[in-house]
């Protein structure tokens, strides 16, 4: 991400008096690709869900013998200690998701906050702000997560804390822009020259303008949290104790499963992990577009995989 | 604001940037870590000979002392010695990073091939499913965590193909006689195919998009419509219009992606058990090593500081409406 | 910058694809196998390993394939051979030997004309030399050695081809006992062993290949130590001279790219075959696997530590064999090993001499194991995890523990402990997983920093470790390593017990070989009553090459240097 791209030129003629949620909703389900994202997280998060009552027994059980080809027995096979795969994936879903939403809760809330305080003070709290997001941008994130592991041990927790503190820039820098804009709006600049306070102002008129940008950099945000801890557990940094798809990888490579021709121990959750990627940046990104239509500077943003482009949206051809 | 001034102030900041990484690497490992002693790990050590090397890597002095010596130290270069083997930090790192560049050069090279030749075909079927199918594709790939996509080229491209997996260099390869300079160079390329295609495999989506949107802006201009007039091929016209104008946009990008290439890298590394800087730094964790934890730690974020800085420099020229 | 095609790419694959391509081949010869076939001379022996070489110093090692490099590169005054199923004492350097009549004296005569790899005499001088500078640091710098050189007082060097070598008391092992000490050149190390000998022991030779002199079948002509390491005939090697030009002796991180290669013909030798591999490979016609029994035991550590701060219901030892009694071995063989293991009680395991065989057995018994922590008074709370009682050392506290694990094991300790894991949870007992690191780090971590012998100064701050311990004939290593004279060396569980240690001073000293055989029995005993360990299981040992090679013989790793002497390419 770049130290310096600055969305400060965004300037964002939205009509005032339309709701954003109301646009949102409508834009959406235009949109094919955010129909395709949000079912596809809607089916994971249903299994996640749903997983204590799938499962019979600890998915880790083992109920065969080592690496067993897929079969009627078991449909997608058997892993490296004779566990159901399919089992496992059940059960690795909720611990996936929940890391994944809760590393991107708190990145969403650092990052919300941050742009929140910089974008309304303004002055040198902005300053202040933002250099401090300059200096947290360029720490390369995987060899942090992995330095933190080795140093402080490697807990849930601390893989969701870390996560969650580093990933939080680029969410500061779009709510900060957004967050400037909308305080420029005829109604906030009324509702202050009533003699609103600044808690009132920011709770009543400018959140509500922000929140659906936040939730849709947050989906963005459990993309990245769900790739950040596949790394983590990868590199056998991970909670021992927890069995995740990131996890379901490691093991098949610890268990030798490519000698094996266990294709079926690698594939199928390194599919669920891009799946569900997939999902949520998609719909991410559908939701961004909505309520960004029109951003006027070529904005290269690496991390979210969007180029946009001088004119136009990428996606209405 | 002049260029110059801009120039000037960027460099001022990432010069800033690097003392505050230096900063946070020494907070990170000395102070947090507790005792750097205590990863010392030797058997037998009597309780003096470890009071002695205490005293000689400074460790028994104030955290303020000790600062003033890292950066002392770092100043002259030395980024302290690896408690396994007990080299120099940067003697031990040296071969790793000679073997992780070219590989990530050729990484980034297939990247951009790959996003050209997608990017160029998805423009030209704008709207049909050849573009739909691209641009999926591509972020399907980018979505892929970068472990799991070596371990499938592992399984299904490496035997197909005769390529080796793991390593850099056929270990017999110059044992009894020298071996000749290519039959080394193509040794290694071997060897460095599956880990660089797997890095170019993740990465290529951006750039397709990059190129597709330079492709598409000027696709529909005026100027195409007489350049066609005027009987330029289609190549030309590609690359004098579409491709030259996604240049700069591509080269800035290879700079800011230097972030996901170090994630990507270390995985893909390891999972080839290729022998470069990501490899290192994970063996660094098992053996408890931490300056080299430390010195790599520190490279790695110059690295990308350094990075982000040719990309503001670039992004000045790119878009002269960028502000600070 | 002009489009290039794809298809380009798939050419240039093309074109590397046919130019180098690794030694060795994948053509299918016939018969070979381990005794037969005729010998053709030459070729490199490529060997595939997952364990690498950490030092080349004798004095500061802790990997066993470090070891194997030291058979290889230094004179030993005697090896192990095996012949008719059995291990055989041969000589190395030494042709032959006796002892004086009262058993205190031992009389090496040597091979004459020897020479280390630099030319310079190898004699009688160089023995002497490092058998006294061991015994000279032997609490310090050369511990690591000293256990082979046990009760020895001096050694002198009369002639060039003779040693002499005196005791403190007749020692009924000492032949076994010499076959794990390695002789270096004096005139290298002697600079080293200046004040307090610390330079002995962070002296590496390896760093300077140019300089390191080695006397042994082979020289080292590359090191790298996560990569390939080279070794050469020594010409000047009094032995039988190896078949092959070289040895390159490959390091692999993931055990599925050295099968793969092996099957594919780029290495001929594979000296561990993990224990997933074995039954894809006995499926394929090009390769050999041979199967024998193997040394290395894998165990539950209980630290045994008696001043130890915390969990001391640990310490009890009705509580451990409660805890253990809940551990299905089976499970553990059928998983972890594949069915390539069997269960085991002793230390010393199942290769090594006077064997207690009539230890336990360990039974696989959860409902007994139960009912004893209940009589004990460690009774379950609501959670299901069984509570301690208040003692006057500790207060009343959850049965919850960490295992640490070390990360270089040659098998999947991380399945291993999910059963131990599955085990001690059905009798109540919470444990979770601590990845301690590599040996080195692991072993910091049983030991603790200001780890000090002399003071019992060590092992708090853990309470359960899962690891393996390497087997030898002569079970005298492996009863040491829980001795207090081991105290931050070899010794992983902190047992202090001065009745075990005088035991085991005792059977270094007897003569009569049934009378050493009933204390090491004995040893064993208290060992297993006190569950220091709870022995797992043994694994057996499975090595595979392709059938170009020949003149393997697996019994011989880490014995002799016939290891690798006697491998030849068969024609």
């Amino acid at each position: 991400m770049s130290a310096t791209a600055n969305p400060a030129a965004v300037e964002d003629v939205q009509p005032a008096i339309e709701s954003r949620r109301g646009l949102l909703r409508r834009e959406l389900l235009r949109n094919p690709q955010a129909i395709i994202g949000l079912t596809i997280l809607g089916i994971f998060v249903l299994i996640a869900l749903l997983s204590p009552v799938l499962l019979s027994q600890d998915p880790k059980t083992k109920v065969g013998s080592v690496f067993e080809a897929p079969s009627s027995a078991h449909v997608l096979g058997t892993d490296g200690g004779g566990a159901d795969m399919l089992a496992l994936l059940v059960g690795g879903a909720p611990v996936s998701l929940i890391v994944g939403f809760a590393a991107a809760a708190v990145s969403a809330l650092i990052g919300g906050a941050v742009g929140l305080l910089s974008g309304f003070f303004g002055g040198k709290t902005d300053v202040a702000l933002m250099r401090l997001t300059d200096y947290v941008i360029v720490i390369p994130d995987v060899p942090l997560m992995i330095v933190v592991a080795a140093l402080f041990g490697r807990s849930l927790t601390n893989i969701i804390l870390i996560i969650g503190a580093i990933y939080w820039t680029t969410t500061a820098r779009l709510i900060r822009a957004q967050v400037k804009s909308v305080r420029e709006r005829v109604y906030v600049k009324r509702a202050r020259a009533l003699g609103a306070g600044n808690t009132r102002l920011i709770g009543r008129h400018i959140l509500p303008q922000v929140a659906p940008l936040l939730i849709a950099n947050t989906v963005l945000l459990v993309a990245y949290a769900i790739f950040a801890e596949t790394f983590i557990t990868f590199l056998g940094l991970g909670d021992p104790s927890l069995v995740s798809w990131g996890r379901l990888i490691e093991n098949a490579f610890t268990d030798d499963a490519i000698l094996n021709n266990a294709w079926w121990a690698i594939v199928t959750p390194g599919l669920c992990v891009t799946i569900v990627i997939l999902g949520c940046t998609m719909t991410g990104q559908a939701m961004e577009d909505a309520l960004n239509p029109r951003l006027r500077v070529g904005h290269l943003s690496v991390k979210r995989f969007r180029l946009r482009p001088l004119q136009g949206r990428l996606d209405s051809e | 604001m002049t260029g110059f001034d801009y120039v000037g102030k960027r460099v001022l900041f990432a010069a800033l940037t690097v003392f505050v990484a230096i900063t946070l690497n020494f907070v990170l490992f000395r102070t947090l870590s507790g005792d750097a002693l205590s990863a010392l790990r030797c058997r037998q050590c009597t309780p003096q000979f470890k009071a002695y090397q205490r005293h000689e890597l400074g460790l028994d002095k104030s955290k303020w002392v000790q600062y003033r010596m890292y950066l002392n130290d770092l100043a002259h270069g030395n980024l302290g010695k690896s408690l396994r083997s007990e080299q120099s930090v940067t003697t031990e790192l040296w071969p790793s990073i000679k073997n992780t560049m070219p590989m990530v050069a050729l990484g980034t090279f297939f990247s951009i091939v790959l996003g050209i030749i997608v990017g160029v075909i998805t423009a030209w079927r704008r709207g049909t499913f050849v573009d739909r199918a691209g641009l999926y594709s591509g972020l399907g790939f980018y979505s892929m965590p970068p472990q799991w996509l070596g371990l499938l080229m592992v399984l299904f491209v490496a035997g197909a193909l005769g390529l080796p997996t793991s390593g850099i260099k056929d270990p017999t390869l110059g044992i009894l006689g020298d071996a000749s300079t290519w039959d080394v160079l193509v040794d290694r390329l071997r060897h460095m195919v599956l880990p660089a295609l797997t890095l170019g495999l993740v990465l290529y989506g951006e750039y397709a998009l990059i190129v597709r949107s330079s492709m598409l802006e000027t696709l529909g201009e005026d100027y195409v419509l007489t350049a066609r007039a005027k009987g330029l091929s289609n190549w030309a016209i590609v690359w004098r219009h579409g491709l030259r104008n996604a240049l700069l946009p591509i080269v800035t990008l290879v700079a800011l992606s230097l972030g996901y290439v170090i994630a990507g890298t270390i995985t893909i590394e390891y999972v080839f058990s290729y022998p470069g800087v990501g490899l290192a730094v994970v063996e660094a964790i098992d053996q408890r090593d931490y300056p080299i934890l430390q010195g790599a730690f520190l490279l790695l974020t110059l690295s990308v500081i350094v990075f982000n800085l040719v990309a503001d420099l670039l992004y000045f020229r790119l878009d002269p409406r960028v502000q600070t | 910058m002009s489009k290039r095609a794809p298809w380009l790419l798939a050419l240039l694959a093309a074109v590397l694809l046919a130019a180098g391509c690794g030694g060795g081949g994948g053509t299918t010869t016939q018969a070979g196998g381990d005794t037969g076939g005729k010998v053709v001379k030459g070729g490199i022996l490529r060997i595939g390993t997952v364990n690498y070489i950490d030092s080349f110093n004798p004095w500061n090692y802790i990997e066993s394939q470090a070891y194997n490099g030291f058979i290889m590169l230094y004179p030993q005054l005697v090896q192990y051979d095996f012949k008719n199923g059995k291990y055989e004492i041969a000589g190395d350097l030494a042709d032959s030997w006796e002892t004086s009549s009262d058993g205190k004296d031992w009389t090496f005569h040597l091979k004459s004309g020897t020479k280390w790899s630099d030319g310079q005499p190898l004699t009688a001088e160089d023995v002497a030399w490092t058998i006294n500078t061991t015994v000279k640091y032997g609490a310090g710098p050369t511990a690591v050695m000293a256990p082979a050189l046990a009760h020895v007082k001096t050694a002198d060097a009369p002639d060039p081809t003779t040693v002499v070598i005196h005791y403190e008391a007749p020692v009924g092992n000492a032949l076994a006992q010499l076959e794990q000490f390695f002789v270096v050149p004096q005139h290298v190390w002697e600079q080293y062993a200046a004040g307090n000998g610390k330079g002995l022991k962070t002296y590496r030779p390896e760093k300077d290949l140019s300089t390191m002199v080695t006397g042994g079948a082979f020289t080292l002509k590359q090191y790298e130590k996560k990569g390939t390491t080279v070794f050469i005939p020594d010409p000047n090697y009094w032995g039988q001279k190896p078949s092959v030009e070289a040895v390159a002796l490959t390091y692999y991180t993931n055990a599925d790219s050295m099968i793969a290669d092996l099957k594919q013909g780029n290495v001929d030798w594979v000296d561990q075959v993990p224990f997933n591999a074995v039954d894809v490979l006995k499926k394929d016609p090009k390769i050999q696997v041979n199967n024998v029994p193997g040394a290395e035991t894998t165990n539950i550590t209980w630290n045994s530590n008696p001043r130890k701060d915390k969990n001391r219901e640990l310490l009890d030892p009705q509580v451990k064999k409660a805890l253990s009694m809940c551990v299905d071995r089976d499970k553990i063989i059928e998983v972890v090993f594949n069915g390539y293991a069997d269960k085991v009680e002793s230390l010393p395991g199942h290769i090594s001499l006077y064997e207690n065989k009539n230890l336990g057995p360990l039974e696989f018994n959860c409902a007994a194991g139960n009912q004893a922590l209940d009589d004990l008074g460690y009774t379950k709370g609501s959670d299901g995890i069984r509570v301690a009682p208040a003692t006057k050392d500790q207060p009343e506290h959850k049965m919850a523990y960490e295992i640490v694990t070390p990360t270089s094991t040659d098998f999947n300790i991380n399945r291993e402990f999910e059963l131990v894991k599955e085990g001690f949870a059905a009798a109540g007992v919470k444990v979770t997983q601590k990845v301690g690191g590599d040996s080195t780090a692991t072993y910091a971590i049983e030991t603790t920093d200001n780890c000090d012998a002399e003071k019992s100064v060590g092992y708090t701050g853990w309470d359960i470790a899962m690891w393996d311990w390497v087997g030898y004939v002569d079970p005298d290593a492996m009863l040491s390593y829980v001795t207090k004279a081991q105290w931050c060396s070899w010794a992983d569980a902190g047992w202090d017990n001065p009745e075990y240690d005088a035991l085991y001073n005792k059977q270094g000293t007897t003569i009569d070989e049934n009378e050493r055989a009933k204390i090491v029995q004995q040893m064993e005993q208290m060992i297993y009553d006190n569950f220091v360990y709870t022995q797992l299981v043994e694994e057996q040992y499975i090595d595979a090459h392709t059938k170009q090679w020949g003149g393997v013989e697996p019994n011989l790793n880490a014995y002799a240097k016939m290891y690798w002497t006697r491998v030849h390419k068969v024609g």
